[in-house]
């Protein structure tokens, strides 16, 4: 990583502050109205996509619905549930939106992901054994791991991971490899999995059993929207996180360089080891601004919609102390993402020839 | 219809298991507050249907709550939220009128007066126009008038005189037959907040003494003195009731102690204007974790999260610096500063950071 002297990590922590004690200075009924208005048009969504879902024996009627209800998933997790949890609203004193008492729509719950995400994720960001969401512990990603012949499948672990991605994330705190290492007992998980069964089954019984049940006669059609709403939000949201950390040029730290750290050095590594995508107003909005992903990690409890117009100055800050500002079109982004999880599938030999070549 | 997701235990239940939230019905609110800010279920709202001046520096706004609102008894007060600049506040204010108004006209009335520096009240004053909603607590309080007929004295300075307002109307409306004074201390006459009701009340209800005291009309200062107790009969027979500011509630306390005065049958209900805090207040404070019933005196720049810890709680924690928010937790009284921004926060219930919230002054937090 990036080598810079105390006095540096000084400087750049005094220029981030800086910019983040502007946007807190000026929150106010701009961003209530905004993340209301977020809201309103989520329920909007889920209403519709429901009352619609029935009527789905017609073609167009489940393309919309389906749709409607994949995407209010979408705004729900991205753009309200992730950010309320982390605190960007709570300055709004309002308890809807309070980031210790939300409970989002998927199957992982939100006490666990405040522990796994805003604590863990958010303060050991890449640094690789501590940061369980650099691959997930699912698919290796950089040399960092040592490589076995099972890491050639995981190409298909990948694609499994993304399906079903809230259920990885629900079960993501399990840490089933350590629990496979014999490193934590099983017993030791007994409350989180029954907290995970508990919200999973609600999660399950809502979407597969309830809104079926409740109409009967087309149970089958809902059963299929809900099931394609469901796979929709996983693909897409799966997809904007691998986005984040996973790119090519993203960087991964080792937990000495991070013993004692400074909050300029924190400051540093977030810079480092996440990536921005661009796009419309459309793409911002139902990434719940992890495009911003660079922002999003400088300034995880700022309310979100405000990465937007605190990029330039973060930007220009990155060049004044020779940072590398990580960003590219989402397809470009993506594809280096692709290319990161295939590569690292290869033993190392065969991968270093491989990059040895001229792309 | 939304009622039945709240007090119907297994659409509750149901409720809670589609909506994901402990008030499935509030899922709603966001629709239905488009439709009329009157339908949301999240709290109770509350039209203002009408603004009236008192004094100078004091309004009542007249409220119409939605009809679920369960009533209140005279005397009580409510916490009221309001949305500003995208922050809800919350309050505590007296009802000044008598639950008569709530049963027959569907109104209840608060009689707020301008504090210097104060957010919630200035904007009332200001911004809050006929027709908008804010949001309305259930009643509460032990401000209540006796329930057998016996001599009474009530002694209320500035705004404290609200509650007694609406206990006042209450007794004179049960035709209340034991004598009843009232010591209302003022800065000066125009200060009088209702006199148009007090005065009323002098004309029709023969068993009422009213006695105004304008403290600074004088060439002295008039502060409640033996002379002005002495003026009122059978006073060791009487249940006292005492509100206004700190400084009148103990010297009233006092005064009534040296007369030998039961306790027992002096009520005082809280009334302090909420100080505007200043940088340079010393940090620190009573605190009480109101959950686990603990109470701590913390001096000197120590955050809540340490100050918990070192009274043998053990609240959730994560980085300790402020980012993560797995520690916040609901301040429901009391200043706290925050140690990354350097602000204050505001007086009311709010959700705070504890391991970068040091309190300055008593704070009351729900862990």
């Amino acid at each position: 990583m990036q080598k810079m002297n105390e006095a540096q990590l000084k400087e750049l922590e005094q220029d981030l502050d800086a910019i983040r004690n502007d946007v807190l200075a000026d929150l106010g009924e701009r961003d209530a109205k905004y993340i209301r208005k977020v809201v309103r048009l989520h329920r909007t969504l889920e209403v519709g996509g429901r009352v619609l879902m029935p009527f789905g024996f017609i073609p167009p009627v489940f393309a919309a619905a389906t749709l409607a209800l994949g995407l209010s998933k979408i705004i729900e997790n991205m753009e309200i549930g992730h950010n309320v949890m982390h605190g960007q609203y709570d300055w709004m004193n309002d308890p809807s939106l309070n980031s210790q008492t939300y409970e989002w729509d998927t199957v992982c719950t939100s006490d666990s992901w405040r522990r796994t995400h805003n604590y863990e994720h958010h303060t050991y960001t890449n640094i690789i054994g501590k940061d369980r969401d650099y691959g997930y512990a699912v698919l290796r990603l950089s040399d960092d791991v040592k490589w076995h012949p099972g890491h050639f499948l995981q190409f298909i672990n990948y694609i499994l991971l993304t399906v079903l991605f809230q259920w990885g994330v629900g079960v993501h705190e399990l840490e089933s490899e350590r629990i496979r290492r014999r490193e934590i007992s099983l017993k030791s998980k007994l409350p989180f999995l029954r907290d995970f069964f508990r919200k999973g089954g609600r999660q399950a019984f809502k979407d597969y059993v309830f809104f079926p049940l409740l109409t009967f006669p087309v149970a089958p059609i809902v059963l299929a929207g809900n099931i394609g709403a469901n796979l929709i939000r996983n693909l897409w949201s799966s997809t904007v996180i691998f986005c984040g950390h996973f790119t090519q040029d993203a960087e991964t730290f080792t937990e000495e360089e991070c013993v004692g750290e400074s909050k300029g050095h924190w400051y540093l590594r977030q810079l480092t080891g996440s990536s921005n995508f661009t796009g419309g107003n459309w793409v911002h909005l139902l990434s719940g601004h992890l495009s911003y992903q660079i922002e999003h990690h400088v300034f995880p409890d700022i309310p979100a919609h405000r990465y937007r117009e605190m990029s330039p100055r973060v930007q220009a800050v990155c060049e004044k102390h020779g940072i590398r500002y990580n960003t590219d079109t989402f397809a470009r982004q993506y594809w280096t993402v692709l290319k990161r999880i295939g590569r690292f599938s290869l033993p190392d030999r065969v991968r270093r020839r491989f990059e040895a070549q001229p792309a | 219809m939304l009622s039945l997701l709240e007090n119907n235990g297994a659409l509750r239940w149901l409720g809670k298991q589609l909506f994901n939230r402990e008030d499935p019905a509030a899922f709603f609110d966001p629709l239905l507050a488009s439709i009329d800010p009157m339908l949301v279920r999240q709290y109770v709202p509350a039209r203002v249907v009408d603004i009236v001046d008192e004094t100078a520096d004091t309004r009542t706004f007249v409220l119409q709550p939605a009809p679920r609102w369960q009533g209140f008894a005279a005397g009580q007060h409510v916490n009221i939220c309001i949305d500003i600049d995208g922050v809800r506040h919350n309050r505590t204010f007296s009802l000044s009128c008598s639950p008569r108004q709530w049963q027959q006209h569907g109104t209840v009335t608060l009689t707020i007066k301008r504090l210097p520096g104060g957010r919630v009240t200035n904007w009332m004053h200001d911004q809050l126009t006929i027709g908008t909603t804010l949001g309305l607590g259930e009643a509460f309080g032990e401000f209540l008038a006796p329930e057998l007929p016996e001599p009474l004295l009530f002694i209320a300075g500035g705004s404290g005189i609200t509650p007694v307002l609406s206990l006042l109307e209450t007794l004179a409306a049960d035709d209340f037959r034991a004598p009843v004074t009232l010591l209302y201390f003022v800065r000066t006459q125009a200060d009088v907040i209702g006199a148009e009701r007090l005065y009323a009340l002098r004309q029709r209800w023969p068993a009422f003494t009213l006695t105004v005291v304008a403290t600074d009309e004088g060439r002295t200062p008039q502060y409640l003195s033996d002379s002005h107790l002495d003026a009122v009969p059978g006073l060791s027979a009487r249940r006292c009731y005492l509100c206004g500011p700190q400084g009148l509630m103990d010297l009233a306390g006092d005064l009534l102690y040296h007369r030998g005065i039961d306790e027992h049958r002096i009520h005082s209900t809280f009334f302090s204007a909420p100080k505007a805090a200043l940088p340079d207040d010393d940090l620190g404070g009573d605190v009480r974790f109101e959950r686990s019933n603990v109470s701590v005196e913390a001096s000197g720049d120590v955050a809540l999260l340490e100050i918990a810890e070192a009274a043998r709680l053990s609240p959730k924690y994560g980085c300790r610096m402020g980012i993560c928010h797995q520690c916040s937790c609901r301040k429901t009284s009391g200043t706290v500063i925050n140690r990354v921004t350097g602000k204050a926060s505001g007086p009311g219930e709010e959700s705070i950071q504890l391991c970068v919230s040091v309190p300055q002054g008593p704070v009351t937090v729900d862990l």
